[in-house]
Parts: structure tokens; C-alpha cells; sequence
């Protein structure tokens, strides 16, 4: 076949030209460290790595909103501490005080001890974030949400609770209502409440009657009604007891008998015992367990301290009993708080992993084999070499050299 | 006898002149462009009738005549027009390429940082400095898809230049094959029959194409030398010395685009620009049409979605002051071009429904006197759109609206739903305090509750508008649980004698309580007399749940009916430019490759090779120089006869 001398030319030159774009490509890899330069190199792997590098910076920002419930969470969780030492404190204060040995100052001197508690457990369910923000007033950051006015601590938050999104389909509770720790502690056993009567309800107390906080022995039997238990003279030197359902001003089954202390008195599937030296016309009310404020049982504890009227040991004991209940409250939320420090702990562990992977997908896709690469080029160069080389000489042979 | 001698040396010295001139004219183009190699054509002169046969006198050359193979040089012009055309789409679609993809300059990490900002809102909901980030971030994802855009504004008036360079290149063309049919018509006529004006032709070759790089063109010998030449469906640019140019006009549906149009005289007829296919001009028209056009309404509607969903969602929300919502984002409007052709003098407006409905095509709405209707340009799909103007339903998550005049059977509209959506994208707040985080109701448990039930915090329902008594205080209070089924009685709690409502409803634990536009539930069981409020989220600084929801867009499926996430959507339009660029990668590659293989092939058959021409200097020289020897023999043998006679 015949060859223009220009053919030998351009197809040279063709060649030469494909070989330096093929060097440049290799050599933007080496400089660049990645194996497309545009998505057009590889637009499969480019829109892979466009998703993937999403996905990673999703899980790094998940991993942030992580720390920020973290730090929510702990603080949370060292607030809640100290108020279940207070309230310790406070416990182990109260039953002192139970002690009939003391006198009149010694009462007071526990009330003023008491009422320091009462200021700290404030100052803690107001406590704030650091940059001002209520931790244990829902939604309102900004309102502060325990507020002692004269019918006493009111609750200005609400029940919001904030969620933080720490994965892809997890939003964990960061906050936690102050009410449901502090207002919302239920008085009785949680679902009935055994009160010593006073004036107010009509029932004076003047015995030493104290009742126990009771257990239901058949929930089914539960009316939900309010009670009165009422202590009659029997005539023979002791006392018989009779229960009225004041929604429907009978006698239960089993409400009524001789009283005997520490016996048990069951009647609508409930159960508790009174123990003491009752005297005729004292009497308890039972009812469904209403919520009490940690810090109403706390003045009410004060206020009786400082005036033992007749039937303090049954309201200490009752307050006592309350304590208990809230200690409890604020260890639910601990707890609370604590499994989801520790749920936050696993998804870091999770969502690290998973950063890891993203990133060696990445690092798969679009990340240059160095030693690949460098090969490539050698190999390019010696390619180019030769092309340049042969040419030259081929180029250098001409009839007309002989003419 | 001397006669003869004399005049076949004489023959055979003029011939190889000939042959030496005709070599050293090839020798002297080796370099041209389009020269096709020439060749002396010779014959042996007519011989003499002796008594003893017939006696030889000489050679004649009988022309000089070019190398060309004309099937291999059409394949060639078809094969560079096709080249050209992938070249030039090929440096286009590289520009834009690399632009949306770039790990620092797209959009795709601008969306990213803006969400990232939301997560740091929906974390911090009171924080100033979480939602400053926000309003930096949402600034920055503006900017990006403001400039990518301008690039892409950038890059057609790059292809309105080039458009308007080619045509004047395709002109001077067309203008000098014109002038040199004319003179090969000329030449041709008046030489003997059968002689070509060689170098002319290559010349006409070499024009046409020149021309064919820029636009491909159609070749018709005329039996006369002339060629006729045509473009895109028959329509002739050149014929015999007549030039039929073409003109770049703006283009009559779209005042930002240049268009080719025919030039007849001075008047001016609009060609269908589809039909102008192959070379650079084909190029450029593809790329702006199918490539360029189509990524700017994909970016477009990207930006359209993540303004119009995150709009939506903030104005379900409270600001940090307490009020409700407004738009976070400015959203480009339709972008509608009266056809210039309208007869009614109408004016259209367009406007945005439903985001997740909108496609990244453009529409022509289309009256034919009776009906409207709206053609979807992708894909040619027609829609019904009824024949009362003042209601024409909205198609793909846009409505057109006729505001002024009427239309006239016959007129169109360009409607591009999402060209604008880029460019127009803007922050339509400053104010930190003006992103919703909260939701504007709360759900909550009266303190004084026996029963064991709880209430959510609630959710607005989706869509909008809001129903207008969304915070209106509202007490839902629970009848005895031991009479079955129990009962909630929902109550304004301002008004609850003029309630506008009052309903009592059986209690189902979790199931949702919707009323006046929000949603709430209940589980466990309330006792008798249990009270839960839904009231304003008054002074709710720290609540993050509609920061939440925000920042949830983006991971949602809102475009595309549902089917992709911003970033998705997004992502597909990487997708494409990245493939389209590879294909042209390959394609080109391959179309140069083939080029370059015909050209060597054509080459091979006219082209010069200089060791050939070498070889017939000497052949020529040797010939010349024989000759020469053969008449200097002549000249002795005649001297002897002269020596005779003395």
C-alpha cells in the first residue's frame, strides 16, 4: 500500500499527542491522589462517591448531634445526682426527726436544716445549661421553671421533651421534664394513699394513730373511689373501725371491724394496717394517689416540724413515705438518663464504624493505587520514548539524502 | 528518417520536462492542505505506415491529471463533519463537567453544610450562634447555585459567539466554493475535453471540507464542474455561482439564544435548528438543547425544591420570638416567552404548585382556537388543559394563568417551569431569630392528674395553609375509665360555651387526636376528670421540634414524585453530565481514530510520498537525459549524411 509522507506525519503526531494525554491524565492522578479527575472518567463511581461522601457527612453530623445530646444528657445526669443526695440527706433528716427525745429546737433547728435542702433541691431542678438555658423546663428554655409562690413551688415548664437526631432513624429524648421529676410524685403507694385525717377534712387526729402505706391485693376489685376510715368507741374499752365509700356512703366488704394495731385492713382490693393508739373520732382518708411536688412534701414536712401538732408522726411518716417516692422519680430519670448515655455510647461505637467504612468505600472508589499508578506512568514514558524515537528515525530516511 | 529521430527525442525530452515539472509541483504541495498528488498522463504518438510496418515517432503527453478517489474522499468529508460534531460537543460538555461536580465548588457540599447548620438549630434551638450558622450556610448554598448557574448563563453566551463565528465561517465558505465554480465552470469549458483544472478542484475539495467542519453538508456534482451544495434538509447554500449564507437571529421563543436562519436574498426564513446536524454548528445546537438547557432546569429544580419544601416547613413552625413562620428562601418563578409569531397579544404567567410534581423539561402551551393545551418538549407528551382559559389546570406541578388578552388559535408559549430556579434562588430572612424551630402547639398533662395517661407534644398537619384556629387552646378532659368505652370531651378552653366545637369521642390509648390542624396522642389510662391541654408554644425557646422536621428534608424523598432527595436529584444531574461526557470521551476518541484511518487510506491513494517523487525525479531526469542522448545520435548520424555530400 502506498503512504503519503504526511500520513507518516500525522499518524505520529496522533499517536504522540493520545500518549501525552494519557501521561497528563496519570500524572493528575499522581498529584491529584484521585482516580477521576472529572465525574467523566468514571461517572459511575464520581455519582457513588457524591452519595457516599453524603452519607459520611450525614454520619459525621449525626456523630456531633451525638456530643450535643451527650452534654445535655450529663449534665442532666450530675444534676439528678446531687438532688438524690439531697434527698438522702433529706431522709435520713426526717427520720432524726421521727426521734421523740427532741425537743421543741431541736424540731426547729431540723426545720432550718430542712429548709436549706428544700432551697438546694430548687436551686437544682432550676439549674441551667451553662449559657442559660432551664434543663428541666421543657420546651420554655428561657422561663424559669420552679417558682415558689405563697400556695407554694409552681411549675412554670412544660412536658415538652427534646429530641436529637443521633442516627439515621433514631431520635433519643435529650431533656427531661421537670415535672415528671419533680411535680409528679405520686403520694401513697402509687395507687392509693392512707393520710391521717386533720381538721381540714373533718377528721381530727388525736391519737398517736400511724398507717402503713398499704399494697392492693386485687387490682380488679379498685373502685377509684375516696375512703374515710373512722375509729369508734366499742363500748368495752376498745375501738372498732368503719370504712364509708364517700362516692356511694357504704360499707365496703370487709370495712369495718374491731381494731386491732398493725392488723391488716382490706376491703376493694386494697390492703394497709394502722398501728398505734388511735383514739374514737380519729380517722384516715383513703383515696386514689394524686401527685405531690417533692417540694410540698418538703414544706409540709417543715411546717410540721416547726408546729408538732397532734398526729405528727403520722404525717412524718406519711412525708417520710413521700421522700422515698420522689428518691424514687429522680432515680427513674437517672436511670433513664443513664441507659440512653450508654445507648448514645453503642451508636458512637456504630456510627464510628460506619464512618470508617464510608470512608474506605470512598478511599476504594476514588482514591489512586499509587503504586499502580506510578507503574502506569513509567510505562506511559517509555511508550512515548519509543514512539519518539522511532519516528525520528524513520523520519531521517529520504531518497533524497542519496540524490 | 532525421525528422523522425528528431522529433521522437524531442517528444520524449518534453515529456519528461513535463513529468519533472509535475513532480516537482507535487514536491512543492507535499504540504498543502488538500493537494492530491498529480500524475503526467503519456501516450505514445500515432506511428508512421512504412512499406515495412509501422515505425514509432515519439510520445505525447496527454494530460496531467490528479490522484482522487471520490468515494474515499466523501467518506472522508462525512466521517470529518461527524468528528468535528463530537469534538465540539465533547470541549463543551467538559466545561460544565467538572464545574457541578468539584468537591469544593458544587452545590452537593453546599447542601450538605446547610443541613449540617439545621442539625446544629435543631440541636441548639436557642442558640443565636447555631442559627447564624444556618443563615451563613443557607447564604452559601445560594451563592453556589447562584454562580453555577451563571456559569451555565456564561457558557450559552460562550455558544451564542461561537454560533455566530461559525455562521460568518460557513458564509466565507460557501462564498469562495461559489467563486470557484465559476472559474473551474470556465476553465473547464474552454479546455479541451476531458482536461480538469487539478489544483482548483483540490482547492474546491479542500473548502468544502473546511465547511463541513462546521456544519455537514451535502455534495451534487453538476455535470459542468460545479457542485451544488446543501444544508439540513435540502436547503441549498450554494449553487452553481449563487450563495444562499445564513444568518445567527435571535431565537423567537427565547431572547438569550441565537438561531440559525436561512438567508434568501435578504429575506429571512426560520430552518427547523434540529435539522442542522453534524460539524461544530450541530454541536453546539445539541449541546445547548440537550445537554446544557436540560442541566440548568435539573439544578433549577433542585433549588426550587429544597426553597419550596423548607419554606413550607417553616412556616408550620414558631420563630424564637414567639411568631409563626415565614419563608426561609426566594423561589424563581416560571420563566414564560410568547412565541414571536402570537397573533393574540396575550399575557401568560406561571407559577409553582407542587414541587415533587416538577420535571426538568420545558413545555409549549398551545391553543388551537378551541382548546389549550400543554406539550411537554421532552418527550412530546400532549395534556388536555380544557378549553376555559381562566381555569387551566396545572400540569407537572405548574399552572399557567392567562392574565391579559386572549390567545389566538395558533399562538404558543414557551413555559420553562424550572429555568429559573437556580439563578432566582435567594435568602429571604437575616434575622437568625426567623428560623421556625418550634412547633407552634404543645400538648401537655394538667399537674393535678390521677391516671396513668400521657400526651404527646403534638404535630402540625401537613399542608398548608394552617388552619386558622391552630393555636386555639384546647382542653381535652377523659370520662370514668371503669364505664367502657371511656370517653374524652374536646372543649375550647377560652370560650368553651361558643366553642365552635364540642366533641365527645370514644378513647382509644394512642390512637392520634387531631383537631383545628394539629395532631396529638394519648396513651395509658387517665382517670376520671384527667385534663390535657393543647395550647400556644408560647416562650418556647428550647423547643427543636420543627428544627427537626427541617433538617429530616433532607433525607426525605420530595422531588421527583417521591423518588429522590435533593442531594439524589442532584446527584442524577452528576450522573449525566459525567456519563454524556464519557460517552463523548470514547466517541470521539473512536470518530478521530476512524478519521485518521480513512484519512490514511485517502492519503495513501493521493497523497504525496517524497521518496516516490524522488524516484521519478531520477526516472524523469534519466528520460530526459536519454532523449537528449537519442537526439544527440540524431545529430551525428545527420552530420555523417552531411559529411557524404562534401
Amino acid at each position: 500500500m502506498r503512504i503519503s509522507t504526511n500520513t507518516m506525519y500525522d499518524s505520529n503526531i496522533a499517536v504522540m499527542t493520545q500518549q501525552q494525554q494519557r501521561m497528563l491524565q496519570l500524572q493528575q492522578q499522581v498529584s491529584t491522589g484521585r482516580k477521576f479527575i472529572t465525574p467523566a472518567d468514571d461517572p459511575v463511581a464520581a455519582a457513588q462517591a457524591l452519595s457516599l461522601s453524603q452519607s459520611s457527612a450525614v454520619n459525621t453530623q449525626y456523630s456531633a448531634n451525638r456530643g450535643a445530646a451527650r452534654h445535655t444528657m450529663s449534665l442532666t445526669e450530675s444534676i439528678l445526682q446531687s438532688a438524690t443526695s439531697v434527698l438522702q440527706d433529706v431522709r435520713e433528716t426526717a427520720i432524726a426527726a421521727g426521734n421523740g427525745a427532741l425537743g421543741v429546737n431541736d424540731r426547729q433547728m431540723i426545720a432550718n436544716a430542712l429548709t436549706g435542702k428544700l432551697q438546694a433541691l430548687m436551686g437544682l431542678a432550676n439549674s441551667t445549661d451553662g449559657i442559660g438555658n432551664f434543663l428541666f423546663a421543657g420546651f420554655q428554655s428561657k422561663t424559669q421553671p420552679f417558682i415558689d409562690t405563697p400556695a407554694g413551688v409552681a411549675y412554670a415548664g412544660d412536658d415538652g421533651q427534646r429530641l436529637i437526631q443521633v442516627n439515621a432513624s433514631r431520635q433519643i429524648p435529650s431533656s427531661e421534664s421537670g415535672a415528671d421529676i419533680f411535680m409528679r410524685v405520686k403520694n401513697g403507694n402509687g395507687t392509693f394513699a392512707v393520710q391521717a385525717g386533720n381538721v381540714n377534712t373533718g377528721l381530727p387526729n388525736g391519737g398517736t394513730g400511724v398507717a402503713t402505706v398499704g399494697n392492693v391485693t386485687n387490682a380488679t376489685l379498685l373502685t377509684g373511689n375516696n375512703y374515710q376510715v373512722e375509729f369508734f368507741d366499742d363500748g368495752v374499752g376498745g375501738l372498732t373501725y368503719n370504712v364509708t365509700d364517700l362516692a356511694t356512703f357504704t360499707t365496703p366488704l370487709g370495712g369495718s371491724g374491731p381494731y386491732v394495731a398493725g392488723q391488716a385492713i382490706s376491703f376493694d382490693g386494697m390492703q394497709f394496717s394502722i398501728s398505734g393508739t388511735p383514739v374514737a373520732g380519729d380517722g384516715f382518708t383513703v383515696s386514689p394517689s394524686s401527685n405531690e411536688s417533692v417540694f410540698k412534701t418538703m414544706s409540709d414536712m417543715i411546717a410540721s416540724l416547726n408546729n408538732p401538732a397532734p398526729g405528727f408522726g403520722g404525717r412524718l411518716a406519711y412525708s417520710i413515705n413521700q421522700i422515698d417516692r420522689a428518691l424514687d422519680n429522680v432515680l427513674t430519670s437517672r436511670s433513664s438518663v443513664g441507659v440512653r448515655l450508654n445507648e448514645l455510647d453503642a451508636l458512637d461505637v456504630s456510627g464510628e464504624d460506619l464512618g470508617v467504612q464510608y470512608q474506605q468505600s470512598l478511599s476504594a472508589l476514588q482514591d489512586v493505587d499509587y503504586a499502580k499508578v506510578l507503574s502506569d506512568l513509567s510505562q506511559q514514558q517509555i511508550y512515548l520514548q519509543a514512539a519518539q524515537k522511532s519516528f525520528a528515525k524513520v523520519m531521517g530516511m529520504s531518497l533524497f539524502d542519496y540524490l | 528518417m532525421g525528422n523522425g529521430l528528431f522529433g521522437a527525442s524531442l517528444s520524449g525530452m518534453s515529456a519528461a520536462q513535463f513529468g519533472l515539472t509535475t513532480t516537482e509541483h507535487n514536491i512543492a504541495n507535499a504540504g498543502t492542505l488538500g493537494y492530491t498528488r498529480q500524475i503526467v498522463d503519456t501516450a505514445s504518438r500515432n506511428a508512421q505506415q512504412t512499406g515495412a510496418g509501422f515505425i514509432g515517432q515519439g510520445v505525447n503527453v496527454t494530460g496531467v491529471r490528479r490522484i482522487y478517489d471520490q468515494f474515499l474522499s466523501t467518506q472522508l468529508l462525512q466521517e470529518q463533519a461527524q468528528a468535528s460534531y463530537l469534538t465540539s460537543y465533547h470541549t463543551s460538555l467538559r466545561q460544565i463537567d467538572n464545574l457541578i461536580a468539584d468537591p469544593a465548588a458544587g452545590a452537593s457540599p453546599a447542601m450538605q453544610q446547610l443541613f449540617d447548620a439545621m442539625n446544629g438549630v435543631a440541636s441548639n434551638p436557642e442558640s443565636i450562634p447555631s442559627r447564624q450558622a444556618f443563615i451563613s450556610s443557607a447564604q452559601y448554598a445560594v451563592n453556589r447555585f447562584q454562580s453555577i448557574d451563571q456559569r451555565f448563563t456564561e457558557i450559552a453566551d460562550g455558544i451564542n459567539g461561537q454560533i455566530t463565528s461559525t455562521v460568518s465561517a460557513i458564509n466565507s465558505y460557501a462564498q469562495q466554493i461559489a467563486v470557484l465554480n465559476g472559474n473551474i465552470k470556465r476553465a473547464t469549458a474552454s479546455s479541451s475535453q476531458g482536461v480538469l483544472p487539478n489544483d482548483m478542484l483540490d482547492q474546491r475539495d479542500q473548502l468544502i471540507s473546511l465547511l463541513n467542519n462546521e456544519v455537514k453538508a451535502t455534495v451534487l456534482r453538476q455535470p459542468d464542474g460545479t457542485i451544488n451544495l446543501f444544508i439540513g434538509t435540502g436547503q441549498a447554500l450554494v449553487v452553481d455561482e449563487n450563495v444562499y449564507g445564513l444568518q445567527a437571529v435571535q431565537s423567537p421563543s427565547d431572547s438569550s439564544k441565537l438561531e440559525i436562519a436561512y438567508n434568501i436574498n435578504g429575506q429571512l426564513a426560520p430552518i427547523q435548528q434540529s435539522n442542522l446536524q453534524g460539524g461544530t454548528l450541530g454541536a453546539y445546537l445539541v449541546f445547548r438543547d440537550q445537554t446544557l438547557e436540560p442541566a440548568r432546569n435539573a439544578l433549577g429544580r433542585v433549588a426550587l425544591g429544597l426553597a419550596d419544601r423548607m419554606n413550607q416547613q417553616n412556616q408550620m413552625g414558631l420563630d424564637l420570638s414567639g411568631v409563626m413562620g415565614g419563608n426561609l428562601f426566594t423561589m424563581g418563578a416560571p420563566r414564560v416567552s410568547p412565541a414571536a409569531i402570537n397573533t393574540g397579544g396575550a399575557t401568560i404567567t406561571a407559577g409553582i404548585v407542587d414541587v415533587n410534581a416538577l420535571t426538568t423539561s420545558d413545555y409549549q402551551l398551545r391553543y388551537d382556537g378551541a382548546t389549550y393545551s400543554m406539550l411537554r418538549l421532552s418527550d412530546n407528551m400532549v395534556t388536555d388543559l380544557g378549553i376555559d382559559p381562566a381555569a387551566l389546570p396545572a400540569v407537572d406541578g405548574f399552572q399557567v394563568t392567562l392574565t391579559t388578552g386572549a390567545l389566538a388559535a395558533g399562538d404558543t408559549f414557551l413555559i420553562r417551569p424550572t429555568a429559573n430556579g437556580a439563578s432566582g434562588i435567594g435568602l429571604a430572612i437575616s434575622e437568625p431569630a426567623k428560623i421556625a424551630a418550634a412547633v407552634p402547639i404543645r400538648g401537655a398533662a394538667a399537674l393535678a392528674n390521677i391516671g396513668t395517661g400521657r400526651i404527646s407534644s403534638g404535630t402540625v398537619n401537613q399542608p398548608l395553609p394552617l388552619n386558622p384556629d391552630l393555636q386555639m387552646p384546647v382542653r381535652i378532659t377523659f370520662s370514668d375509665p371503669a364505664i367502657v368505652p371511656q370517653t374524652y370531651t374536646v372543649e375550647n378552653v377560652t370560650d368553651p360555651f361558643n366553642p365552635g366545637f364540642m366533641d365527645v369521642q370514644p378513647y382509644v390509648a394512642g390512637q392520634d387526636i387531631t383537631y383545628n390542624g394539629w395532631t396529638v396522642n394519648i396513651t395509658g389510662t387517665p382517670a376520671t376528670g384527667d385534663v390535657f391541654t393543647v395550647s400556644p408554644n408560647t416562650n418556647a425557646t428550647g423547643d427543636n421540634r420543627n428544627a427537626l422536621l427541617l433538617a429530616g428534608l433532607q433525607s426525605q424523598n420530595t422531588l421527583s414524585n417521591g423518588t429522590a432527595t435533593f442531594q439524589a436529584a442532584y446527584g442524577q444531574l452528576v450522573g449525566l453530565i459525567g456519563t454524556r461526557t464519557h460517552e463523548m470521551d470514547v466517541t470521539s476518541l473512536a470518530q478521530t481514530n476512524m478519521v485518521n484511518e480513512t484519512l490514511k487510506q485517502q492519503q495513501g491513494v493521493s497523497g504525496v510520498n517524497l521518496d516516490e517523487e524522488a524516484a521519478n525525479l531520477m526516472r524523469y531526469q534519466k528520460a530526459y537525459q536519454a532523449s537528449a542522448k537519442a537526439m544527440q545520435i540524431a545529430s551525428t548520424l545527420f552530420d555523417e549524411l552531411l559529411a557524404l555530400g562534401r
